[in-house]
């Protein structure tokens, strides 16, 4: 059986989904049953679920946060430009 | 003798391109993390040079968006690291207390009786508004924790590594993921109730 520190130990390193099955079952186990650690670390555990949650819906969020400069963006186009001319001149030689 | 290359399963979109593919997808990536249009600019900026030295390494096995934002993770965490040299990560008396007290020792906790929340998130997983509201949160979490939660939680790097980044010990990186999370959900409860 694990003991409180070392459920949190291990929710502190990684994520509860990543951790192997039988691990995660007394991990999961000791959370349900423990009247001192399992109402907090069952919240990370929901935070976990949240961010996981959030990183997979990431790319939809992205098409709505801000855009780069346009001036920025003309520099940016110009150094690229001479830098892959560069890269495929070193290439050659 | 050396093998041919194989040839990639995706195209190779020229670098001249890339401002106009990627820029803006991977600016917001970077704004994300980074908060700071100048510092967002620059970690677009590294990731593009590097993509470019890197380019001959590019398996093709997935799109190039892709293969450069792997590439921004290491760019963000350059940001976060040089954000971090210039203000040093202290420890705050609070979160001292919290070190040193009888239940973080004894069991790695911080509370045994933190607040429930005040709605259940899951039942908004599905709603995109949701997720905008959970951004301008995180955005709200306050420094060093704010940098601690996107090193660890969003751009996966390992406990080791972030302490190295930041300067600070696993214990205090617990701490500061501890009070990233606990303003997370405050003022999720705050913004999202509100929201309704």
């Amino acid at each position: 059986m694990l003991t409180c520190k070392q459920v949190s130990n291990a929710l502190s390193k990684e994520d509860y989904e990543k951790m192997p099955p039988f691990k995660r079952f007394f991990l999961k186990l000791h959370i349900k049953l423990c009247i001192f650690c399992g109402k907090f670390n069952k919240q990370v555990m929901d935070s976990q679920d949240m961010c996981r949650c959030y990183k997979e819906k990431e790319e939809l969020v992205n098409t709505e946060r801000p855009k780069m400069e346009e001036e920025r963006k003309a520099k940016l186009r110009e150094l690229l430009a001479s830098q892959s001319i560069g890269a495929q001149s070193g290439q050659k030689d | 003798m050396t093998l041919p290359k194989p040839e990639p399963k995706v195209p190779v979109t020229p670098p001249e391109q890339w401002v106009d593919l990627y820029g803006d997808y991977l600016y917001g990536f970077a704004m994300s993390r980074l908060r700071n249009p100048d510092a967002a600019s620059d970690c677009v900026q590294d990731t593009f040079l590097a993509g470019i030295k890197a380019l001959d390494r590019f398996d093709g096995s997935r799109d190039i968006k892709f293969w450069l934002r792997g590439i921004m993770r290491n760019k963000i965490v350059d940001q976060i690291r040089k954000s971090v040299k210039e203000n040093k990560v202290d420890i705050e008396a609070e979160d001292e207390a919290l070190l040193e007290s009888f239940w973080f020792k004894y069991s790695g906790i911080a509370t045994t009786n933190p607040d429930p929340w005040e709605f259940n998130p899951r039942k908004f997983y599905d709603n995109g508004e949701f997720w905008k509201v959970f951004e301008k949160c995180i955005d709200q979490v306050k420094d060093p924790a704010r940098q601690a939660f996107i090193l660890r939680v969003l751009e996966d790097q390992t406990t080791e590594e972030v302490c190295k980044v930041m300067d600070i010990t696993p214990n205090y990186l617990w701490v500061l993921l501890h009070r990233a999370r606990s303003q997370l959900k405050v003022s999720l409860e705050q913004n999202w109730i509100n929201s309704d």
